[in-house]
């Protein structure tokens, strides 16, 4: 059953995560472009992705409950990192690009490009640790 | 997929993975189905409120899509009185 829970856990981390951060990353030069049928489009991929997302986490704990890893090191600092990088998407990149595309803000995108950009970082980051694992001694 | 969409798979997913969660154990308790279902039932809890939360943005509604089990029906309807 592990494998089921792992499989879906990374299956949802590459359909649902991905978008978010491509969608995302397009956004602050659509902005700057003043394409606002295209900001619209990015935000609500962003948005209705970064929904689905949720399975991540949830099927992640799932996965690393059944192993018995729940305390291991590399898994705690994934789950403060992956906490902090949905409160980035949820609290500030989302409601900003909200505002973006309704023109509440102008169009310009301040520093939206940078933000993304930290997410992307954050995630890039989750990705190693889950794969090199430091200090883990459940194989490759 | 519209959020409204996702808000009605997330709520049927909501009440069905409790149905199959409570049928299996009450019947034959398997293991592997419990810790399969469990996270899918957590999911589309999880995925309730964020959606209403997204489609309203009003503390009510979030709260009434928060409710276990029925939060999504609740949410739905709660939406549907809002946008006739």
């Amino acid at each position: 059953m592990t494998k089921v829970l792992l499989s879906i856990h990374v299956l949802a981390a590459i359909v649902a995560v991905g978008p978010v951060t491509v969608a995302a990353s397009m956004f602050p030069p659509a902005a700057r472009r003043g394409d606002t049928a295209t900001l619209r489009l990015l935000h609500r991929i962003c948005v209705v992705y970064a929904l689905i997302g949720v399975a991540v986490p949830v099927f992640g704990l799932a996965t690393a409950a059944n192993l018995g890893v729940l305390t291991d090191a590399w898994l705690l600092t994934s789950i403060a990192l992956t906490a902090a990088a949905a409160a980035l998407l949820g609290l500030v990149i989302l409601p900003r690009q909200r505002r973006t595309a309704d023109g509440t803000d102008g169009t310009d995108p301040g520093p939206l490009g940078m933000l993304t950009g930290v997410f992307n970082l954050l995630w890039a980051v989750v990705v190693i640790l889950m794969i090199v694992r430091p200090g883990s001694t459940t194989g490759a | 997929m519209a959020p409204i969409t996702l808000l009605r798979t997330a709520a049927l997913a909501e009440l069905a993975s409790l149905a199959v969660l409570l049928a299996n154990l009450a019947t034959v308790h398997l293991a592997p189905v419990a810790s399969l279902v469990g996270p899918i039932h957590g999911c589309a809890y999880l995925l309730v409120i964020g959606t209403t939360w997204h489609l309203t943005r009003t503390a009510p509604a979030t709260l009434l899509a928060a409710v276990p089990v029925l939060g999504g029906v609740l949410a739905l309807r709660r939406i549907r009185d809002l946008r006739p």
